[in-house]
């Protein structure tokens, strides 16, 4: 989202991570912004524009959490550049909303005096404050306000709670601090940062004593509890297991009924243009190349949609940090730590968001090695094809939960294997101590959840319906010309440009186990993996007179010239083995070379791992034939 | 007693937080060395109340409402009282 315009006023939401900033930024603009609960869910600057009571539209800049305006990685460098001024092509903000969770405001108070210094207009928002009260803390915003010498708004930017006061405060001319305030400010310049920062932080101290008063130390009962289950050494990997699990059973388990739906819908589309139109090539077309193409990668739309409903309630949970917080001795044998573990998260459902969120990593070598590892985190792209190659291994639900299992198990110790060793050859570097916060558990925004939801569906949908229909044609078109003629004793697939592409590329994948039509797919899905599908089913389709069947059993059915199946226990695991390991996503390349400013790195992961998946298929079918 | 003797008291009584009590509240009394400059930034002060929830590798704590993940190397750092 950009909203930029020079003539705007620009404000600007800063505070530390995880106090509500893009919920705020949400609730002021209307955006639907990716909200969590837990730090580093905000890696880049987001824009959007509000209107004032007082009718003045104003531009919302939404920055990366951060600590302090001295940065320790890379999201925090651009909320401290854009403050100082020194981001490109940038002015600094007009008026800078100091978003603080008013839970912990006696740890925020050196951030909000840093701001306060950089001269630039200050409003101090106290977030959360329905949650604070209940916690017991008790503020006094009118001393909070008289000695920080900026205004002081309290709201709950979830419920929209306090909203209108906030923006009735953020009128023009924006005002600057009182002007004690300011002599002080100009007396800290003339000292040495050292004790500059410890006056701060005295001064942060004095001004906490005062305003803030805490019945305890945090009401943290109902927290603990679950924490007790959810960070035990052994029950809590009990219980991340069993959340995995559960997903992955889900999404076999209730995802039969909406496909069924799906495929009904489908199939009922293809008898209309049957019925409606005359027997030709147009109908081939839109039956088997259109059709044919986008069903066999819509079908899935549910399992998406109940994989992102699942990332969607653990993120707004506050469990994602006590899964990282689990991780950190398992991250720590790959030479990372639990940092690393968030980012390889936001991997399973796409690595694009995965690779931004390493920014978050304060040491330079570590988000190295996570950014070239975190691919083989499997994403949501590669569900389909596993969906529809894993009920061909086995036909029991829990079995099937078993394989998912391992297939995302697999590629997340190859990725940590493979970071250690890039850790070892990268060297050293400044290791810096594990430190989390565990954020409080919270019912995650059951409305933001079903937002996130459609727009991932929306996404997957769109997808199908522009770059899988596109290949889809193309892929019908070159399988069905030219047309074999009526005296050859050759099929249409032999005879077709795909069929002969696959006789080419035949003998380059035949030692993984797949014929001709399998490599073409395979190939074909490096635009975008679900096509594999799409191109196996338009592949079947174009041969199958009757399109009765389902894919999977026009899968089950094919041969080889000498009659054996072509989908063996082999062959299948050689193919999941591959999807697992070929990065086949040229947009993740690109955003790869963006973050690492290398071609080189983008395109030696591109092609090495692409290389790994082969030699990894050929070794698993080898050694699957020989059992 | 002496300021003397009240002060000799203090320091008998200072650890580490890896070394605290789980469970007990404490008040932190220094933050030694380097690293300790980043427990700063994130709102750890001397002064401060802080609760231990549990020990191990990483030690988990309360402060000011915020519970907080920290290396047992980074709480060897962390010097603390207990609190009456």
């Amino acid at each position: 989202m950009s909203v930029s315009d020079e003539t705007l006023p620009r404000v600007a939401l800063v505070g530390f991570p995880n106090v509500g900033k893009t919920t705020l930024f949400n609730a002021l603009t209307g955006s639907n912004q990716k909200i969590g609960n837990f730090t580093g869910v905000t890696v880049s600057k987001v824009t959007g524009s509000f209107y004032t009571p007082h009718g003045q539209k104003m531009e919302l800049i939404d920055l990366p959490g951060t600590y302090s305006l001295s940065p320790k990685s890379d999201d925090e460098l651009v909320t401290s550049q854009t403050l100082i001024g020194t981001q490109e092509n940038e002015s600094k903000p007009d008026l800078i909303l100091c978003v603080t969770d008013a839970k912990s405001l006696e740890r925020q108070l050196h951030l909000v005096h840093q701001i306060i210094d950089t001269k630039i207009p200050v409003v101090l928002v106290l977030n959360m404050v329905d949650e604070a009260e209940k916690s017991g803390v008790r503020f006094a915003p009118d001393i909070l306000s008289d000695e920080l010498g900026i205004p002081v708004v309290p709201c709950q930017a979830n419920s929209k709670k306090g909203l209108t006061e906030l923006k009735q405060s953020i009128r023009l001319p924006f005002p600057h601090c009182s002007k004690n305030i300011i002599s002080e400010i100009n007396s800290l310049q003339d000292l040495e940062n050292k004790e500059a920062e410890e006056k701060r932080l005295s001064r942060a101290k004095m001004i906490g004593k005062e305003s803030i008063r805490r019945e305890t130390n945090g009401n943290m009962k109902w927290n603990d509890r679950i924490d007790a289950v959810a960070l035990h050494p052994f029950f809590g990997w009990v219980l991340l297991a069993s959340i995995m699990f559960g997903i992955f059973w889900s999404i076999f388990k209730y995802a039969g009924y909406p496909m069924d739906w799906i495929e009904g819908l489908f199939g009922l589309l293809s008898d209309k243009v049957t019925q409606l139109m005359p027997a030709g090539v147009l109908r081939d077309l839109i039956i088997d190349g259109m059709i044919g193409g986008v069903g066999g990668v819509v079908v899935f739309l549910p399992q998406i949609l109940i994989l992102f409903f699942f990332i969607a309630l653990l993120e707004g949970s506050g469990y994602l940090s006590r899964a990282a917080f689990l991780m950190d001795r398992v991250m720590g044998t790959a030479k990372l730590s639990g940092k690393s573990f968030l980012p390889m998260l936001s991997g399973y459902a796409c690595a694009i968001p995965g690779i931004m969120a390493t920014r978050s990593i304060p040491s330079a070598k570590e988000r190295l090695a996570t950014m070239m590892v975190l691919p083989w985190t499997s994403c949501s792209a590669r569900l389909p094809v596993y969906l529809l190659l894993v009920p061909l291994l086995l036909s029991n639900l829990n079995h099937q939960t078993w394989v998912m299992f391992g297939i995302y198990a697999l590629g997340t110790i190859t990725a940590l294997i493979a970071a250690r060793l890039l850790r070892s050859r990268f060297g050293e570097d400044d290791t810096v101590p594990f430190m989390l916060e565990l954020p409080p558990y919270r019912w995650p925004d059951l409305s933001f959840v079903w937002r996130h939801v459609a727009e991932k569906g929306m996404a997957f949908l769109k997808k199908a319906g522009t770059l899988i229909l596109g290949i889809s044609i193309l892929l019908w078109a070159l399988e069905s010309f030219p047309k074999v003629p009526e005296e050859s004793e050759m099929s249409q697939h032999e005879y077709s440009l795909l069929g002969r592409a696959g006789n080419f590329i035949e003998p380059v994948v035949k030692p993984l186990g797949w014929d001709g039509r399998i490599g073409t797919a395979v190939l074909a899905s490096f635009a975008a993996r679900e096509v594999f599908n799409s191109s196996m089913s338009v592949s079947y389709a174009v041969e199958d007179e009757e399109d009765s069947e389902t894919l999977r059993n026009r899968l089950q059915a094919a041969k080889w010239p000498d009659g054996r199946p072509v989908f063996t226990l082999a062959s299948i695991l050689s193919l999941l083995v591959f999807y697992i390991y070929a990065l086949q996503c040229l947009p993740t390349t690109a955003v790869v070379k963006g973050e690492t400013k290398s071609w080189k790195l983008a395109l030696g992961q591109l092609f090495g791992m692409s290389f790994f998946a082969y030699i990894a298929a050929f070794l698993t079918f080898q050694i699957v034939s020989l059992l | 007693m002496s300021l003397l003797n009240a002060h000799s008291i203090e320091i008998d009584s200072a650890l580490t937080l890896s070394q605290a009590e789980v469970g007990c509240e404490f008040q932190i009394k220094a933050l030694s060395s380097q690293v300790c400059q980043q427990l700063r930034e994130i709102g750890f002060c001397e002064e401060m109340r802080i609760r231990k929830i549990s020990n191990g590798r990483n030690l988990i704590c309360t402060l000011c409402g915020t519970r907080l993940a920290l290396s047992k190397k980074l709480a060897e750092h962390i010097t603390v009282a207990p609190l009456n």
